[in-house]
């Protein structure tokens, strides 16, 4: 099936595919942007219960590093070396302490805020503590722990008084917040987890379990993400969230969401699958469908054509009740109609040939469809040959437009007598004529028959001939009729065919013609036989004509007799 | 009840202390005093003393007495002139274990019940902080002048020093939360026989911080 988008098939199912996919296309587009919007809500409740459950841990953890920072700072032993200002035995005791609670970093402050003991870096001594925000809140009587940087790295500290028994110093606890941290708590909820310091606009990603790019853009980005949003990291995006672990520092919680959309990716294909299996039935069925309203409408092109090419003899069949079906019934009705009117037209045409040869009854008998009277066949006929005397003489020398003018007066006159007594004309020869009778429809009175259109001539010739004459043209008029068995039937050509009748009874009433002078109808003796009730004619003798061996007895036509009645 | 039971002690002792400090005399004078916080409440345990113009000469102090009791130093703050002896009964059936890292004594009675066989001698003017081991709440305050003439004020904030010779003289207060350092708040003071004297104090406190003492597990309050 060749697609050519201008056939009315090819634009059916076109059309049908369209729609199809369209409507395909919008469900596919619907349930992703449902699907995507789901993870997106799905992973968004992750985040936010993970933050929140992320807070509650600090939280917790906070608490238990206060309390166990509390407990070390009850340390009688660290109590008297601060106070007697033993600094090289309180960081041996800071040092000790720290490794019962498996702390990162333990640091003394002074009441003036400055470090004398940190068991990280010895050497601080007497530099100011990094978080004095949470000395003062100790100092305010209150839990003071915070998440904060000291150097590039991320502590969770606690701070509490080392009390004798009023305070006499600061004893801070750190847990370091690092990559591994990061990495424990990745393992823990499977997100991606990172610690950023906010301060002054700068933002410090400190601990992470992103690569480094990743950080770079994460820290970029965070500024103007508010509590939650989407960053764009390696491998796709990511919905985030941000949860304050300290006063400057977050917890930023990651997730691609194409992790949440993996689980759907199933269900898409089958959708994509089901969509492609629909749209190749529907391409199916479109072209089933196009076919069937498209086919019958072929079928009527193809018979409208035949008819535009002179075919009537056309039938469409569509089997269909609908509309097309009405369609291809009316087109059958209306070449029936057309083949009905050729049909009159054709038979008109023959019957119109036909008549130049025949009489308009036998003309009508035969375009009726009895060809059978043109078979081949012997019958006694009358035949009737007529001429004008002088005529190659005059033809010769007169205008040729004068001759022809002069035979169609002439067979204008003679034709309608022919017909008239229903004669088969046979031929035309120039000036001659030959008529026949009893053939192909034979009648009761051949004889009189011919004989009374003879004289029907030579009367309408005869006033032909005066007016003639004043013209100067001085020409006869002679008939010869005999009577006889003939073979006759069509003769000639496809294309050019005769009724001829061929015989003795032909050469016999052309010689009568030729020896007939003007005015002179000659007739046979069997013929004057048939008619001499009907006619005055006067025996002319025996007369010796070319082609027979013996002298014919002839008979000249003068008139008819007067008839009492009109035969019927 | 044992704010008020540590108040009529401290109230006793100083009775006691005072007939003994000096011989009663009819041309003595006598200061009233009163200290109050900036919101016009009546401050306690505030220790006003007066310090004379000339030097100060007097016989041996007798002892002091800071009790434990209830887990707690009875009384909370315990004036005493420089060079008194204090002894700390352990009232209470367990141990306590007594310290101060304080520069103006710095001492540690460790573990013991009953009453230690010596006293602490307190030979340094200026506040010396008591602390116990054990209970983190435990908290006391020796304040040692370098006056005899002094007085720790009740709950309402009120105090008399009597015997006191007429002349002119200088008034500190004292008290364990104050802001001000003690000696900026020296106020001249003119004593005349036989008509108080007056004096009050308005003191900024620092906040109460002292440890939380937690209710016992047993619910049982007290030893």
């Amino acid at each position: 099936m060749a697609v050519h988008f201008r056939s009315f098939r090819s634009r059916l199912v076109v059309v049908f595919l369209g729609l199809f996919a369209l409507i395909q296309a919008t469900g596919y587009f619907a349930v992703t942007a449902f699907v995507r919007a789901s993870a997106r809500h799905t992973v968004d409740d992750e985040l936010r219960l993970a933050s929140t459950l992320f807070a509650r841990q600090l939280d917790v953890r906070t608490q238990q590093l206060v309390a166990a920072t509390r407990l070390l700072s009850g340390d009688f032993a660290l109590k008297t070396a601060v106070a007697t200002a033993d600094h090289a035995t309180t960081a041996s005791v800071l040092e000790n302490h720290r490794q019962r609670v498996d702390a990162d970093v333990l640091m003394l402050a002074a009441l003036d805020g400055h470090v004398v003991a940190d068991t990280q870096r010895p050497a601080h001594h007497g530099v100011p503590f990094p978080a004095p925000r949470l000395l003062a809140e100790a100092e305010a009587g209150r839990d003071a722990s915070d998440v904060v940087a000291i150097g590039s790295n991320l502590y969770r500290l606690a701070v509490v008084p080392l009390l004798a028994p009023e305070p006499i110093a600061w004893l801070a606890a750190g847990f370091a917040i690092d990559d591994r941290a990061a990495a424990d708590l990745r393992r823990l909820s499977g997100l991606h987890v990172s610690f950023v310091a906010r301060r002054d606009g700068d933002v410090v990603v400190h601990a992470s379990t992103l690569g480094a790019a990743d950080r770079r853009t994460l820290a970029s980005g965070l500024p103007a993400l508010g509590a939650a949003g989407v960053l764009e990291l390696d491998g796709g995006e990511h919905l985030v969230r941000i949860e304050p672990v300290g006063r400057d520092v977050v917890v930023v919680l990651q997730r691609p969401l194409a992790e949440a959309l993996a689980p759907y990716d199933r269900m898409l294909l089958i959708l994509l699958a089901v969509a492609a299996a629909g749209l190749l039935l529907a391409l199916l069925g479109a072209a089933l469908v196009a076919r069937r309203v498209s086919r019958p409408v072929l079928t009527l092109a193809r018979g409208a054509r035949r008819v535009a090419a002179g075919d009537f003899d056309v039938a469409v069949k569509v089997p269909q009740r609908d509309e097309l079906g009405e369609l291809a019934r009316t087109f059958n009705e209306m070449v029936g109609g057309l083949r009905e009117r050729e049909r009159v037209r054709d038979e008109l045409e023959r019957t119109a040939k036909l008549k130049r040869f025949f009489s308009p009854q036998l003309a009508d008998a035969l375009s009726a469809g009895d060809e059978s009277l043109l078979a081949s066949h012997r019958r006694q006929i009358t035949v009737v040959f007529c001429d004008l005397r002088g005529f190659t003489a005059f033809a010769e020398a007169a205008d040729p437009e004068e001759v022809m003018r002069l035979l169609h007066e002439y067979h204008a006159t003679i034709g309608p007598l022919v017909f008239a007594n229903e004669g088969t004309l046979e031929r035309f020869t120039g000036d001659g004529l030959m008529v026949f009778f009893n053939d192909p429809v034979p009648c009761p009175d051949p004889a009189a028959r011919a004989v009374r259109m003879a004289v029907a001539m030579r009367d309408a010739v005869a006033t032909l001939l005066a007016e003639w004459r004043r013209r100067g043209h001085a020409l006869g008029f002679g008939t010869g009729i005999a009577m006889g068995d003939a073979t006759i039937g069509r003769i000639g050509f496809e294309g050019r065919f005769d009724y001829a009748a061929i015989g003795t009874v032909t050469n016999l009433s052309a010689r009568l013609c030729q020896e007939a002078r003007d005015g002179q109808i000659l007739v046979s003796e069997p013929v004057h036989a048939e008619v001499e009730s009907l006619v005055e004619a006067k025996n002319v003798g025996p007369l010796p004509l070319r082609g027979f061996a013996r002298p014919i007895v002839v008979f000249d036509v003068l008139g008819l007799r007067p008839q009492p009645t009109e035969p019927p | 009840m044992r704010r008020a039971l540590a108040t009529i002690l401290g109230a006793v002792t100083l009775t006691l202390l005072i007939p003994c400090l000096t011989p009663a005399q009819t041309d003595r004078g006598r200061l009233d005093v009163l200290v109050k916080d900036e919101r016009g409440k009546p401050v306690a345990d505030a220790v006003v003393s007066l310090t004379p113009p000339g030097a100060i000469a007097g016989p041996p102090r007798p002892g002091a007495v800071m009790d434990q009791q209830g887990k707690e130093f009875v009384p909370l703050v315990l004036p005493v002139a420089v060079g008194t002896p204090v002894t700390f009964p352990n009232r209470d059936n367990i141990r306590h274990h007594v310290y101060s890292f304080s520069p103006a004594k710095r001492f540690e009675l460790p573990l013991y019940i009953g009453t230690p066989a010596a006293p602490v001698v307190f030979d340094t003017p200026g506040s010396v902080v008591l602390g116990c081991n054990i209970h983190d709440w435990m908290l006391g305050y020796v304040y040692v002048l370098a006056t005899p003439y002094f007085v720790k004020t009740a709950e309402d904030g009120k105090g008399r020093i009597g015997e006191l010779a007429p002349g002119t003289y200088e008034a500190r207060v004292w008290h364990p939360r104050l802001r001000a350092e003690t000696e900026k708040t020296a106020t001249p003071v003119t004593i005349a026989a036989g008509e108080p004297g007056q004096v009050s104090f308005v003191v900024a406190l620092k906040p109460d911080r002292r440890p939380i003492r937690r209710p016992n597990y047993e619910g049982v309050q007290g030893n």
